[in-house]
């Protein structure tokens, strides 16, 4: 009897130590295990997205970001929750777009902008990316732009066809003028007068971004 | 009823029970024709008869426990490795492929996007952003003469968010376009890469 008892009290000992050994070596290729326990709750909202039809990789990357940034594991997940919501909106504005469009949508609304603004950017056009666009107004509203200036701007920009280069010249000049010390609004409204909307194009060939497309 | 009664019909039942029974050999006969008109069992092919056939075998505690947890074991990094929270497989790949949608792969699209950081007094620079998976430590900048530290990867097309972490604490590159603070405390850079250019 006693025999027994001992047997079974090693081979209990055994089976835990693989088991803790096991469950060590699936954490160690999970990075997000550093979440503990509030990795159900980020779970959720991994689910939540899947259902919508929001891409998971942005909301994957800001809790892999909040790790590193080495943030209490709550407050990633609260971070992750409120970019969930952005990406909704976004994808609500803007209608079926790619991860990367839908991403830079998110951060914009996060850095002011209104889900109505972003309507203007729904119709799809051939060759033409919004990415530019709003990676240069996030921008310009991380730069203390107030919002209804730098909407205005960009929309006038793309309704006249601006392409990739017009926007980047412009975030290139603004950037300058605020760093020589102008006010932000008004360096922005001293460049947009004078940056042409329409790109140049080249000789007999029409210019790009100007046929519709009904989807992405 | 007394003993004396019963002694004549117990007489009678051994006297019975004594006479050799007379079986109509006809009888036996019919028996065992219908015996032998029975279809014989059809015998299990060797290999499949062995494998289906049920058996004993002993096992001690150890061993039983061993195989247990063995089980559990190849269960749970099975469940973990096979496959993501996309519910895509990652047979194959390995065990850190927990992000598989965030851009990592080298391929021959990629454009070689050149980082620059200025911090003459720094000890060390690290590049860090979705591309490499938020990993403080996987992209390190190297010196170069005039203060300024550098670092050249290959980078796939689209939206990039990222960082430097110079001796420890985080920095946007001052030279690219910025994304707002979203909670962390640290506000990040943004790359748009497209082929052959980048902003």
């Amino acid at each position: 009897m006693t025999l027994s008892i001992r047997r079974g009290f090693r081979a209990s000992v055994v089976a835990a130590s693989l088991l803790f050994a096991s469950t060590l070596s699936a954490q160690d290729g999970d990075p997000l295990a550093k979440l503990e326990n509030n990795r159900y709750a980020f779970d959720l909202i991994l689910d939540s997205a899947m259902a919508a039809g929001i891409p998971t990789g942005p909301l994957l990357s800001k809790a892999r970001e909040g790790i590193a940034k080495k943030i209490d594991s709550r407050k990633i997940v609260e971070v992750v929750r409120k970019l969930f919501g952005e990406l909704r909106i976004a994808h609500a504005a803007l209608g079926g777009v790619g991860e990367q469009e839908l991403s830079a949508a998110a951060t914009l609304l996060e850095a002011g902008a209104k889900p109505s603004q972003l309507e203007l950017f729904r119709p799809r056009q051939k060759g033409r990316s919004d990415l530019t666009a709003f990676i240069v107004w996030t921008d310009f509203l991380s730069r203390s732009i107030p919002n209804e200036e730098a909407s205005s701007a960009i929309a006038k920009l793309w309704r006249d066809g601006a392409d990739d280069e017009i926007f980047q010249s412009l975030w290139t000049n603004v950037k300058g003028d605020i760093s020589q010390g102008l006010n932000p609004g008004t360096a922005l409204q001293n460049r947009i007068r004078e940056t042409p909307g329409r790109a140049s194009p080249a000789p007999g060939k029409p210019p790009e971004g100007q046929e519709n497309q009904s989807s992405r | 009823m007394t003993d004396s009664d019963l002694h004549p019909y117990v007489e009678w039942i051994a006297r019975e029970a004594r006479r050799p029974v007379v079986v109509d050999p006809a009888a036996r006969e019919r028996v065992m024709a219908a015996v032998r008109a029975e279809p014989l069992p059809r015998p299990q092919s060797t290999v499949w008869g062995r494998l289906l056939r049920p058996r004993a075998f002993t096992l001690s505690p150890v061993g039983g426990a061993l195989l247990a947890a063995g089980l559990v074991g190849i269960g749970v990094l099975g469940g973990t490795l096979a496959i993501n929270r996309d519910g895509q497989s990652t047979v194959g790949q390995p065990p850190v492929a927990v992000a598989p949608r965030l851009p990592v792969s080298h391929s021959t699209t990629d454009t070689v996007v050149r980082f620059v950081y200025l911090a003459p007094q720094a000890d060390k620079v690290y590049l860090v952003g979705d591309f490499n998976g938020w990993d403080t430590t996987k992209t390190p900048l190297s010196r170069a003469g005039d203060g300024s530290w550098t670092v050249t990867i290959p980078l796939s097309a689209g939206r990039h968010v990222y960082g430097f972490v110079v001796d420890g604490s985080w920095a946007a590159d001052p030279h690219a376009p910025r994304a707002p603070d979203d909670g962390f405390g640290h506000a990040n850079s943004v790359k748009l890469v497209r082929r052959g250019s980048s902003l």
